[in-house]
């Protein structure tokens, strides 16, 4: 056993050997991962589609075992140790179509249940309260095969989250659903974190929003390696990007006053007669200097018409690293 | 032009199978088991026909039987190859929606399914054969072989078959996982039913004239008559009885009556599939799983 | 999760037990095609014998292996292939992750699809005993229980061997599940007395616990049936004792180390092979 974090990895290398020549190359889907993740985080795992995200995944929920290095989950090799490891952990994959199209939902899930030893009573109670918070009550008993796309996603991280586990890994979970079904999910995983101190969640997604809101640290990965690994908010930093200040006004009799503000950097100016409006872009150094910029423009009697912030995305920080977007 | 889509549509399909019939294990292993599964099938009957004759198998009987088991694996195989093609699709590989969506005719995609499957059991068929007659001493003597009725009684047998089994497929759409039993039940009726390895006059007067209204029966019979014209004749002469059931029926009044019965269970087929395929879209059906 | 291993694993049992008794009895045709389909095959084989004018007891060997093909069929298809669909579907990977024994989830397979085994076997005896006038006397009931259920132990632990097998399979699992039917049934004499394939091939087959299981049954339920016989009852109850410890053992060691084959080359999740 490790210290305790919750996921540890040492020069963790997986290599896909093809079965003949015919195939191809080998292709190594992870390497040299040395990764960290602390009881308690949600931790995110950014990358583009074969960056080794679900095979990191599979190594660390005993499903795969690594070419070479170490991988401890719960403080447990995965290798030598897995049983100890399955007793703590629980994954839930994106577009899952497991489960058996005959059985209710319900069945489906105390069926589950039972391969983690839960006694039927506190299984039965555990589902029910969370078909109630996941809004499918009334899907109880229905069949399987009778559910949605989101339905059955709501029913697979049912799934995972019913065994109560220490660290959970969830493999792109709200791929394919619509917006109040993500949403759905999310504020479940941030209730549910909250709710329980200690433990963990290991994300990955392929949507940006989604790791910038939920995550307290993000990895970004690809072929393999990890490129970066920090806070969203640092990880922005590392892109020197500005923060501008865009803002349309009525009109500025005096622009001047502007450039004498701390923090703020270059601005422009551009009026636009046809609409009558004139657009301020401050490039911010340092936000400090927003409200002193608003209070010179309604001191000189204009009118705020709108007002935008552009800052560095995380959109920005992976195009850096990775050198393009999502497909 | 219709014919040429539904031609390209036969082909690809056949293509499809073919790959998903060959492409599972290496040339060997697949030649290994295209061998093995037909003979050992057929060895059960020769070790039960063996214990109660002492293992004398230079008699017209036996070939009677060991050809009839031999050719009865079209019925087998296509029947369950064509059941096969949707239920696979359907279940396993969930592409059977994108197939039946697709500006196709269905029934040439399962039909072209199902050529391979023709073709892979014509392979197994043939070794049997030759293994019984080079082994076992199977009375098949290509000098004598009638190849007109052979050609004409494998055309009309193989195109009833091949309908069938879409029928039985159509029902696939209505049924749920364990429905490939319908098509091994209708093969095992057929098994019975239809002179396949004990002649018509073993069963009860009403299971014979059942029988006679099956195609498979007269199919089963027009091709013993095609192969091994001398072992049948001797096999009504030897007793002077109708020992096969159809024994006082000549060559021509059984391919007629093959032709007939066909053609009545083609049109069946057909509208059976026709309505289990409208059944299906109007429940749901054609893309559920029913896995458990 | 603090229960013992073993309250652990009955649970697995009894959950992947479920689906397939509730599974069955949700689409009602299947009695049907239980109950009445099986007798056609047994029908053919048993018209051959009545055509030949053979011996009573032949025709009563072929109703009681058309009801013990039921047993070989679940094992192939109901339990030891089913790793393999388990896998296509999804459903593998979350029982590998599961903190139980694989040889639960086999269990739970098997325990749940004897109910339409059993109704399969029941019903082809039964029935194919009235249709063709068979008259079973047995022996010795206890000794019946014995060979049955050391069969059913060795069967079933031999299908949990050829399970870990399967795990790795692609498309080579259902062929292989073809090509263990009729074969098996010529080698472990399904159809007629084991002894007449020779007592070389006979004791080769042996390893197949149907076999012998087969055979002594054929002892229990026929008063001509130890002429037919290739060992006596009582050796063959040991030996089937011995093939239960050896597959079961066999077993698990198989399903440890093809779980781990499977783990070092990644084919354990991986699907369409």
């Amino acid at each position: 056993m490790t210290g305790q974090s919750a996921v540890e990895t040492r020069a963790l290398t997986r290599v896909f050997n093809p079965k003949s020549k015919r195939e191809g190359k080998p292709v190594t889907a992870l390497d040299t991962v040395d990764l960290r993740i602390e009881s308690g985080e949600l931790f995110g795992l950014l990358g583009p589609n074969g960056a080794g995200k679900t095979t990191l995944l599979k190594i660390l929920s005993t499903l795969l075992l690594p070419t070479s290095g170490k991988a401890y989950v719960a403080g447990f090799d995965v290798e030598k140790q897995f049983l100890e490891v399955r007793k703590r952990i629980n994954m839930v994959s994106g577009g899952e179509v497991s489960g058996y199209g005959l059985l209710t939902v319900k069945e489906n899930l105390w069926m589950f249940s039972q391969f983690y030893g839960i006694k039927s009573q506190l299984a039965n109670e555990r589902i029910d309260q969370m078909l109630e918070t996941f809004g499918l009550s009334d899907k109880r008993t229905a069949k399987v095969r009778t559910l949605s796309t989101g339905e059955r996603q709501k029913m697979n991280v049912i799934r995972g989250f019913l065994t109560d586990p220490e660290i959970i890994f969830l493999d792109e979970p709200t791929l394919g659903l619509d917006v109040s079904a993500s949403r759905v999910i999310r504020r479940y995983i941030v209730d549910w974190l909250k709710d329980n101190k200690g433990k963990t969640v290991v994300l990955t997604t392929h949507y940006m929003a989604e790791a910038d809101e939920l995550c307290d640290r993000i990895a970004i990965i690809d072929k393999g390696k990890i490129l970066a690994c920090d806070t969203p908010e640092r990880l922005k930093k590392m892109v020197r990007m500005n923060t501008t200040l865009t803002i349309d006004v009525n009109a500025v009799p005096d622009k001047r006053v502007f450039g004498t503000i701390p923090g703020v950097g270059n601005f422009t100016a551009t009026d636009d007669p046809e609409r009558s409006v004139t657009r301020l872009k401050f490039v911010i150094r340092d936000e400090s200097g927003v409200p002193e910029i608003i209070s010179k423009i309604i001191g000189q009697g204009s009118k705020i018409l709108s007002l935008q912030k552009t800052e560095p995305t995380l959109e920005d920080v992976f195009i850096k690293m990775v050198g393009k977007g999502f497909e | 032009m219709a014919v040429t889509h539904d031609l390209r549509t036969l082909k690809n399909a056949a293509w499809l199978g073919w790959q998903m019939e060959s492409n599972w294990t290496d040339p060997f292993l697949f030649a290994v088991y295209s061998v093995v599964r037909p003979i050992s099938a057929t060895l059960i009957l020769v070790f039960m026909y063996m214990v109660v004759t002492g293992g004398e198998t230079d008699n017209a009987y036996f070939s009677f039987m060991f050809v009839g088991n031999a050719l009865y694996m079209y019925v087998a195989e296509v029947l369950f190859g064509v059941t096969w093609v949707i239920h696979d699709d359907r279940e396993h590989y969930m592409t059977l929606k994108q197939v039946y969506i697709a500006p196709i005719r269905f029934y040439s995609y399962i039909l072209g399914r199902s050529l391979v499957k023709i073709a892979i059991v014509t392979a197994g068929v043939l070794i049997t054969l030759v293994f019984g007659v080079l082994i076992l001493g199977v009375r098949i003597d290509l000098a004598h072989v009638d190849w007109i009725l052979l050609g004409a009684a494998t055309l009309v047998g193989m195109g009833c078959l091949s309908v069938l089994g879409l029928a039985l497929g159509g029902l696939t759409f209505l049924t749920a996982k364990h429905s490939m039993g319908i098509n091994e039940g209708v093969a095992g009726i057929f098994y019975v039913m239809s002179g396949v390895i004990f002649p018509l006059t073993a069963l009860p007067l009403w299971a014979q004239s059942f029988s006679k209204t099956l195609p498979v029966t007269y199919w089963m019979d027009a091709m013993r008559r095609a192969l091994m014209p001398d072992a049948m004749a001797e096999l009504s002469s030897s007793s002077g009885l109708d020992v096969t059931g159809l024994g006082n029926y000549d060559n021509l009044y059984v391919v007629a009556f093959l032709i007939a019965s066909a053609a009545v269970f083609f049109f069946l087929s057909l509208g059976i599939f026709r309505y289990a395929d409208y059944i299906a879209r109007k429940k749901g059906k054609i893309d559920w799983t029913t896995s458990y | 999760m603090s229960d013992s291993w073993l309250i652990v694993n009955l649970r697995a049992i009894r959950g992947r037990a479920y689906p397939r008794v509730v599974g069955a009895t949700r689409e009602p045709s299947w009695v049907f095609f239980e109950i009445v389909l099986p007798l056609f095959t047994v029908a053919a084989y048993a018209y051959i014998y009545k055509f030949m004018d053979a011996r009573g007891e032949l025709i009563g060997y072929v109703v009681l292996g058309g009801a013990m093909t039921a047993f070989w069929l679940n094992v192939l298809w109901g339990m030891a292939s089913q790793f393999y669909w388990e896998k296509e579907i999804g459903n593998l990977q979350l029982y590998m992750m599961a903190p139980i024994s694989r040889m639960s989830i086999l269990a739970g397979m098997a325990i749940g699809g004897l109910l339409s085994t059993t109704l399969h076997a029941a019903s082809t005896l039964i029935i194919g005993a009235i249709i063709f006038d068979i008259v079973f006397h047995i022996g010795s009931l206890y000794m019946l229980a014995a060979i049955f259920l050391a069969t059913m132990v060795a069967l079933y632990g031999m299908g949990m061997m050829f399970a870990s097998l399967y795990m790795l399979f692609g498309r080579e699992a259902w062929h292989m599940s073809n090509l263990l039917s009729e074969p098996v049934y010529l080698a472990s004499g399904f159809f007629f007395p084991v002894k007449y394939l020779g007592a070389w091939a006979a004791a080769g087959a042996s390893l197949i616990p149907v076999t012998l299981g087969l055979d002594a049954m054929r002892q229990l339920f026929f008063s001509e049936g130890s002429q037919d016989a290739f060992l006596s009852m009582e050796m063959e109850l040991m030996l089937l004792l011995g093939l239960c410890g050896l597959f079961l053992v066999l077993a698990k060691y198989s399903l440890q180390y093809m779980e781990y084959l499977g783990k070092t080359t990644g084919r354990l999740t991986l699907r369409w092979q």
